[in-house]
C-alpha cells in the first residue's frame, strides 16, 4: 500500500473546531530525508495538520500512511512509537527539572535497588545525554536546570528529547519565532545537519527567508486549504508570499515624508534596573515628536523591555525623567499615564496585553471601561460595550469563533494582536508604543500592522516602535535609535543610516556618536 | 523537663509529618489538597473500627488490634481519597472546594457511622470507639544519654512506622520513575503528557497515596492524644500539616523540620505551664502555640516559597 518514495502520506484530511474548519481536504506527502516546509498565514491550519500527525488531534476524516502503512495516530505516545517527534511553539519542558530529567521523562533508564526496587539511573542518563548532545553537536549541560537556560538552549533540549526517543520524523512548529538572528542561524545549521543524518524534517513557519535557506519543498496553506506544493529552489519568495496570502503583497511600506511637530515624549537620563537588580537601562535620553516614528533597534535583552516598562509605568525608574507633553509622568500611575494619552501595544500579548479568560468585547474596553462611555456610576453599560466590540471586530477584521463573546484564549495569536491594536489605536493616544508588534505574525498581517503604525503617525501621534526585526525598523522608522547594553548608541534620521550601520551598532561593534 | 519536651514533641510532630508528606504527594502532582483533615479523620475512623472488631476476637493486651488498625486506616484513607480524586480529576471540580467538602463530609459521616455501628453491634449509644492507649517502649541503655537519649525514650510504635513509611515515600518521590512523573505533572502537565505520561493516572495515585499517608497520622493521634476515636479527632491538625508542608516548600526534609518545630512549640508550651504552676485553664492558650508559630513563620518565610507551578490548575488535555 502507498508509494514507497514517501515516508508520510496524509490524504484528504479534514478537521473542524467549533466555528472554524482548520483543515479542509488537505493532502500532503513527504519524502524520506527531505526538509519540508509548511507555509501559511496565522490560522491557515499548519499547526493543526501537524498536531494531527503528532496524535494531538484526530482528524474528522482522511487517512494517514506512515512508511506506507495505514495508521490511526491516537496519541502523542503512539506518534512517538512511530518515530515522530515534535518541537512545539511553546516548549513542553518541566521548568524545575534538569536537562537530563526533561529528556528522559517518560522513558527513564532504570536500575534495580537490591535487585527489585526500580530506581531512575540518573548517572547513566546524564552520561547518555552528554553523549547524545555531543553526537549531534547540540551543546547543553545535562545537569543545568531548565529555568536557568535561555530560550535557544531550551529549544536544543526539545530537539534532544526527540532524538533520545529515536524519532526520525522531526516536526518544528515555528522554531525561529523566539530566537535572535544569530540563534536562528545556528538552528538552521542544526536542522541541516539533522537532515544530513538521515532525518525527515517538517518545519512550520511563515518566514520566507528561512524556507528559502533550508527547505527542499514547501506546501502552502491558506484558510485551511492546501494551495500548492512547490520546489523551493524554483520558487521566488515573492511568489510564495502571494500564494500564501492569496493576494499581492508589497514588501516595502508606502509612506510619505514625516512632518514632525512638537516634542511629545521626552526621556531624560533614564536608568532602570531589571528583576535581578542590575542596571538594564543606563542614562537613556531621547525625544519623539508628534508625527514621527522613532524606532528602537537592538538585539533582544539589551534593555528594551525595561525601558518600555518604565515608560508605560510597569516598572519604576531608578533615575531620570519621562515627560509627556512637558508633564513629568515619571512617578505617575499607569492609569494617569493612560489618561494623559499613552497607548501601549505590549510584546507579551497573553500576559500584559489581554486578560485571556475574558471575552473579546471585555478585552476591547479594558482601558476605559470605567469612563462615562461604558459606565453609568458603577454599573457597566453592556450595550455600549457590545456596540464597541462589534464595531472594532468589523473595522479591524478580528476573526474569532463567536464574535464579541469569544474567550480570547481560544483566538489565534494574530487575532489576539489585532484586538490589542484595535483597542490601543481607538484610544487616540498622543504617544503610541508598539513593542514587537509583528512578532510571530504572517506576512499579510505584518504589512497591515505597518500600515496602521504609519496611519497613527499621520494622525499626529508620536510613535515609539521597538523591534528586533531590522527590516521592520528600516521600513517604518523616521528616526532610528540603536540600543546596546542598556545605552542608546546612536540616534539618527532613518534616511542617514544603512542597514549595515544599524547592524554594527546593534552588535556593539561601533559605539557612541550621538547626533 | 527537656526530656518531656522531646518525647511529647516527637509524638506530636511525627504523625503531622506523615500527613504533610501525604499532602506533598498530592500537591506535587498538581492537586491542591485541603482534604488532609478529612482524610486523617476518616482513616482513623476506619482503623478504630477495625481495632474494636479485632479486640473482640483476641485476648486482652494483644498488640494485634493495634497493627490491624493501622492497615485498616491506610486502606480507609485511600478509599476515602477516591472522593477527592473523583471530584478533582474525573469531574474537574475546583480543588479547594472539593477539599472543604471532603472534610465536612468526613466529620458528619464518621460521627454518624460511629453512632450507628455502636448501636447495631454493641447496643451502646456512643459516638466513640474506645481504644487502649498505645503502649510505649524505651530502648534500654543508650536512652540514658542525656537529652539525645530522650529521642528513644517512651516511643510509640507508630513513630517507628511513620519514620519507615516516610523514608519509603521520600525514595518513591525522588528516586523512582513514578516520583519523577509525579513531580513533572505538578510543574508542567502538558510536558508530562507530551512525554507519554498519563497525567490523570499519576495524579489519581498521588491523591490515593495522600489519603493512605494522612490516615496513618490520624490513627496515630487516635492512639496517642485521645485513646479513642470520636469527632474530636478533627482538631485541625490536618490543616497544620498543610501549613508545615508549605513552610517546607513542598520538600520532604524541610517539612520534617517544620513539623518538629510545631511539635516542640506544643510540648514546650505544655511543660512551661506545668513548670510555672499555671492553672490548667491556660491549657487552651498553650494549644494555640503551634498556630502562633504558624503565623510568625508565615510572615518571615512564605515569600521565598514557590508552590508547584501547575498546583490547583485543572488539567484538560484538549486545551491549547
Amino acid at each position: 500500500m502507498g508509494d514507497s518514495e514517501y515516508i508520510i502520506e496524509m490524504k484528504h484530511i479534514t478537521k473542524s473546531f467549533p466555528g472554524v474548519v482548520a483543515n479542509n481536504d488537505v493532502s500532503i506527502s513527504i519524502k524520506q530525508g527531505e526538509i519540508y516546509a509548511l507555509l501559511g498565514e496565522n490560522g491557515a491550519g499548519k499547526s493543526t495538520i501537524m498536531s494531527i500527525l503528532f496524535g494531538m488531534y484526530e482528524p474528522d476524516s482522511g487517512e494517514i500512511y506512515i512508511r506506507g502503512k495505514k495508521e490511526r495516530i491516537s496519541s502523542p505516545r503512539y506518534a512517538t512509537k512511530l518515530g515522530i517527534g515534535m518541537v512545539h511553539q511553546h516548549f513542553k519542558l518541566v521548568s524545575n527539572y534538569t536537562v537530563t530529567e526533561n529528556i528522559i521523562l517518560g522513558m527513564e533508564p532504570q536500575n534495580k535497588l537490591f535487585g527489585f526496587i526500580p530506581r531512575v539511573d540518573i548517572k547513566k542518563a546524564n552520561r547518555d545525554i552528554a553523549e547524545l548532545s555531543e553526537r549531534y553537536g547540540l551543546k547543553v549541560d545535562p545537569t543545568s536546570v531548565i529555568s536557568d537556560l535561555n530560550v535557544s538552549t531550551q529549544q536544543r533540549v526539545e530537539i534532544l528529547k526527540m532524538l533520545y526517543r529515536e524519532a526520525d520524523i522531526l516536526i518544528f512548529d515555528e522554531p525561529t519565532a523566539v530566537l535572535t538572528p544569530q540563534e536562528i542561524e545556528s538552528l538552521l545549521e542544526i536542522i541541516r545537519s539533522l537532515r544530513d543524518a538521515g532525518k525527515t524534517i517538517i518545519i512550520i513557519t511563515h518566514k520566507l527567508e528561512e524556507i528559502k535557506a533550508i527547505a527542499d519543498r514547501c506546501a502552502i496553506l491558506n484558510r485551511g486549504k492546501l494551495i500548492d506544493v512547490r520546489e523551493v529552489k524554483d520558487t521566488s519568495t515573492a511568489e510564495m508570499a502571494n500564494l500564501m496570502v492569496g493576494r499581492k503583497v508589497t514588501f516595502t511600506v508606502d509612506k510619505t515624508e514625516a512632518d514632525p511637530g512638537n516634542v511629545v515624549l521626552r526621556v531624560e537620563d533614564l536608568s532602570v534596573k531589571d528583576e535581578m537588580g542590575h542596571e538594564a537601562v543606563k542614562d537613556v535620553s531621547f525625544e519623539i515628536r508628534s508625527g514621527e516614528i522613532f524606532a528602537l533597534a537592538g538585539v533582544s535583552g539589551n534593555g528594551q523591555n525595561e525601558l518600555v516598562d518604565a515608560i508605560a509605568g510597569l516598572k519604576k525608574a531608578e533615575k531620570g525623567h519621562i515627560f509627556l507633553n512637558d508633564k513629568d509622568i515619571t512617578e505617575s500611575t499607569v492609569r494617569e499615564r493612560i489618561e494623559s494619552g499613552l497607548a501601549y501595544v505590549p510584546e507579551d500579548r497573553q500576559n500584559v496585553g489581554l486578560v485571556m479568560g475574558y471575552t473579546l468585547k471585555d478585552n476591547l474596553v479594558l482601558k476605559d471601561y470605567y469612563t462615562d462611555k461604558y459606565s453609568s456610576r458603577t454599573v457597566i453599560k453592556d450595550e455600549a460595550k457590545a456596540e464597541n466590540g462589534t464595531r472594532l471586530i468589523q473595522e479591524y477584521d478580528i476573526r474569532s469563533g463567536k464574535g464579541n463573546d469569544t474567550i480570547v484564549s481560544s483566538m489565534s495569536g494574530g487575532n489576539q494582536q489585532k484586538a490589542i491594536i484595535a483597542r490601543e489605536i481607538e484610544m487616540n493616544g498622543r504617544v503610541v508604543i508598539f513593542m514587537q508588534p509583528t512578532r510571530g505574525l504572517d506576512v499579510g498581517a505584518i504589512s497591515n500592522i505597518h500600515k496602521q503604525i504609519i496611519d497613527e503617525r499621520d494622525r499626529g501621534a508620536a510613535v515609539l516602535l521597538i523591534s528586533l526585526e531590522l527590516d521592520e525598523v528600516m521600513n517604518c522608522a523616521d528616526t532610528i535609535g540603536v540600543i546596546f547594553d542598556g545605552r542608546i548608541n546612536r540616534i539618527a534620521k532613518a534616511s542617514e543610516l544603512t542597514v549595515e550601520e544599524v547592524g554594527r551598532f546593534m552588535m556593539g561593534v561601533e559605539k557612541g556618536g550621538e547626533s | 523537663m527537656i526530656d518531656t519536651i522531646i518525647i511529647e514533641g516527637l509524638a506530636f510532630a511525627l504523625p503531622m509529618f506523615i500527613m504533610a508528606i501525604g499532602g506533598i504527594f498530592s500537591e506535587k502532582s498538581g492537586i491542591t489538597n485541603l482534604a488532609i483533615e478529612g482524610l486523617q479523620g476518616f482513616g482513623a475512623f476506619a482503623g478504630a473500627f477495625a481495632a474494636v472488631i479485632t479486640m473482640g476476637m483476641v485476648s486482652a493486651g494483644s498488640q494485634i488490634p493495634y497493627y490491624v488498625s493501622f492497615i485498616a486506616a491506610v486502606l480507609g484513607g485511600m478509599l476515602y481519597a477516591l472522593l477527592h480524586v473523583m471530584l478533582c480529576i474525573r469531574f474537574k471540580a475546583n480543588q479547594v472546594i472539593s477539599g472543604v467538602v471532603v472534610n465536612m463530609l468526613a466529620m458528619a459521616l464518621t460521627s454518624f457511622l460511629t453512632k450507628r455501628i455502636n448501636e447495631a453491634l454493641f447496643g451502646a449509644k456512643s459516638d466513640k470507639f474506645i481504644l487502649d492507649t498505645s503502649m510505649r517502649f524505651t530502648v534500654p541503655g543508650i536512652s540514658k544519654i542525656p537529652v539525645l537519649g530522650a529521642v528513644i525514650k517512651s516511643v510509640y510504635p507508630f513513630e517507628i512506622i511513620i519514620l519507615v513509611v516516610a523514608f519509603i515515600a521520600w525514595f518513591v518521590m525522588y528516586k523512582t520513575p513514578y516520583g519523577m512523573h509525579l513531580r513533572a505533572c505538578g510543574d508542567n502537565p502538558q510536558a508530562a503528557d507530551a512525554a507519554g505520561i498519563d497525567v490523570y493516572k499519576v495524579r489519581t495515585w498521588a491523591v490515593i497515596f495522600s489519603g493512605g499517608l494522612s490516615a496513618i497520622g490520624g490513627m496515630s493521634y487516635a492512639y496517642s492524644i485521645s485513646a479513642n476515636f470520636s469527632p474530636s479527632i478533627y482538631l485541625g491538625f490536618g490543616y497544620l500539616a498543610i501549613a508545615a508542608l508549605i513552610f517546607g516548600n513542598w520538600s520532604i526534609l524541610p517539612t520534617f523540620g517544620a513539623c518538629l518545630l510545631f511539635g516542640f512549640a506544643r510540648s514546650g508550651g505544655q511543660v512551661l505551664i506545668q513548670h510555672l504552676g499555671m492553672p490548667s485553664t491556660y491549657n487552651d492558650l498553650v494549644r494555640t502555640l503551634p498556630y502562633v508559630v504558624t503565623l510568625l513563620l508565615l510572615v518571615f518565610f512564605s515569600k521565598n516559597n514557590r508552590s508547584p507551578r501547575a498546583l490547583g490548575e485543572i488539567y484538560d488535555k484538549g486545551k491549547r
